[in-house]
């Protein structure tokens, strides 16, 4: 109920500022935007649209997890590893995207594939970081019981390293999962060939703001959605990990 | 002693600048009890991990005539995610020792249970287990009743002296409580503070029903036990 009251108190302020403001070129009123809202939700390339960018942001998290959790559990177990790998993380994570994005359209031009590498190369260092600080967390006294009863050596990985590794990967997706939405947004507008990126930058050019901005309500509701999904799909299983031994 | 389960002689251990270990002597019978008592700080829990193996770095010269040990920590560090079983079977996987061992430790039935699931003191049971499960000639005690209420420890420690009687292992006990420590020993070794050295080797002559904290013989050795401390500390 307090939710529904937020936003209906949202929207009265949009209109109001709207209407002081009167400038639709920057604010359109709530109204052009909805109008615009069920058009879009009459349009089948809108669903297309929306379709193309999930299943990107799915292969982008997929592709986020798979990688970035091997490399940042070898760079939690061994010091050296995460010395060697360390720098070159660093600096792919302090590329601007617009380099990338140079880079990307040269070798692929334009087409999902830009979207998706420049997506990937943008999440991959967040995701090995935090499964690496993940692994270096791991309860020592819990390795130093194992040591005392000569637990071999894989068996301490399989059970204690991994097992103390999924709440870390759990996170890794409810942190990108919020973000994978914005990137890939960016990068169909910059070099994408459908998505709802591609139509925000459509919109662009035709200066249809209350369209932009419904699109931008589509990309924000799909954000949101996923995050809550992902948390309350996890709690019940990370129950289990977060409880004290 | 021919018999001796753990010789040590003139043991050092320093940390750096710190002195912690100051020439220690000992000697422990295959099936004898002893329990140590000293201020915190002064090495004991460092002397314990020297025995499992897992401090390598120390002066003088230590004899283990055994092969398996069980190491009961103060903490029951029990792995979160995994139930009673299975934290058990990775540290020695055979069912029907388990088996045994949870029932001589009245954990029958909680085989399924989380860590979390349980009360304080049926944690500390399961780390005994996970101790006993892999035959120890030795089993150390490293305070681990000291989060416990009383009947919940004098209840555990009954259940360990009446399996140590079927199975004869030696125990090594590291405790703040005199009460606990006659409950659970032949000898008493009592130590300075950093740098330690044992200042007292205090042999407890009761019999096995006399060990009980309402008996008068044990009342009269606790204060005994009591003043001794007292005095050294002064
Ligand atoms: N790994 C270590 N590095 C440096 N100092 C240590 C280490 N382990 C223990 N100490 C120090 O050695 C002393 C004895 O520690 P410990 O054996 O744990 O004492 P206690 O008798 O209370 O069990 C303490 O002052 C402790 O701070
Ligand atoms: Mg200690």
């Amino acid at each position: 109920m307090k939710i529904l009251f937020g936003i209906l108190i949202f929207l009265i302020a949009w209109q109001i500022f709207a209407a002081i403001l009167n400038v639709p070129l920057i604010l359109p009123s709530p109204y052009l935007t909805f109008k615009s809202l069920y058009n879009l939700a009459l349009q089948q390339e809108t669903y297309q649209a929306i379709f193309s960018t999930v299943w990107k942001s799915l292969l982008v998290l997929l592709m986020v997890i798979a990688i970035g959790t091997p490399v940042g559990f070898l760079m939690g177990i061994s010091e050296s590893v995460y010395q060697i790998f360390r720098p070159a993380i660093t600096v792919v994570q302090a590329v601007p995207v617009i380099s990338w994005l140079a880079l990307v359209i040269f070798v692929w031009g334009i087409g999902w594939k830009g979207p998706v590498v420049i997506s990937f190369l943008s999440l991959l260092p967040i995701s090995i970081f935090t499964t690496a600080a993940g692994v270096r967390s791991t309860d020592k006294s819990l390795i130093e019981m194992a040591r005392v009863y000569k637990v071999p050596q894989v068996k301490i990985i399989r059970t204690i390293y991994l097992g103390s590794l999924v709440p870390f990967v759990f996170s890794t997706v409810e942190v990108i999962i919020g973000d994978v939405w914005k990137v890939i947004v960016v990068s169909e507008y910059l070099c994408g060939s459908d998505g709802i990126g591609v139509l925000i930058s459509w919109a662009r050019q035709y200066v249809d703001v209350p369209r932009i901005y419904a699109l931008t309500i589509i990309a924000v509701t799909l954000g949101i959605a996923s995050e809550r999904l992902v948390k309350i799909a996890f709690k019940k299983v990370l129950e289990k990990w977060q409880m004290q031994s | 002693m021919a018999d001796a389960i753990l010789r040590v002689e003139n043991l050092k251990k320093n940390f750096g600048n710190l002195s912690v270990i100051d020439g220690w002597n000992l000697e422990i019978e295959r099936d004898e009890r002893i329990a140590m008592i000293g201020p915190s700080g002064c090495g004991k829990t460092t002397f314990l991990k020297i025995i499992a193996d897992l401090e390598k770095d120390f002066h003088g010269r230590i004899e283990k005539n055994f092969e398996r040990i069980g190491f009961v920590f103060q903490e029951p560090r029990l792995i979160p995610w995994i139930n009673v079983m299975e934290n058990l079977t990775f540290v020695f996987p055979d069912k029907d020792k388990i088996d045994f061992f949870l029932k001589a430790m009245r954990l029958e039935g909680f085989e399924d249970y989380l860590p979390s699931q349980l009360s304080g003191g049926m944690k500390q049971r399961v780390n005994l287990v996970r101790a006993l499960i892999a035959d120890p000639q030795l089993l150390i005690l490293d305070e681990p009743f000291s989060s416990l209420d009383m009947p919940v420890k004098f209840a555990i420690i009954e259940d360990i002296n009446k399996l140590r009687d079927q199975r004869k292992f030696a125990i090594i006990t590291v405790t703040h409580d005199v009460k606990e420590a006659i409950l659970l020993s032949d000898r008493i070794l009592i130590l300075s503070k950093r740098p330690s050295k044992i200042i007292q080797d205090i042999k407890i002559d009761l019999q096995q029903k006399e060990r009980d904290i309402s008996d008068t013989k044990f009342i009269q050795a606790e204060s005994e036990l009591m003043k001794r401390i007292f005095f050294l500390s002064r």
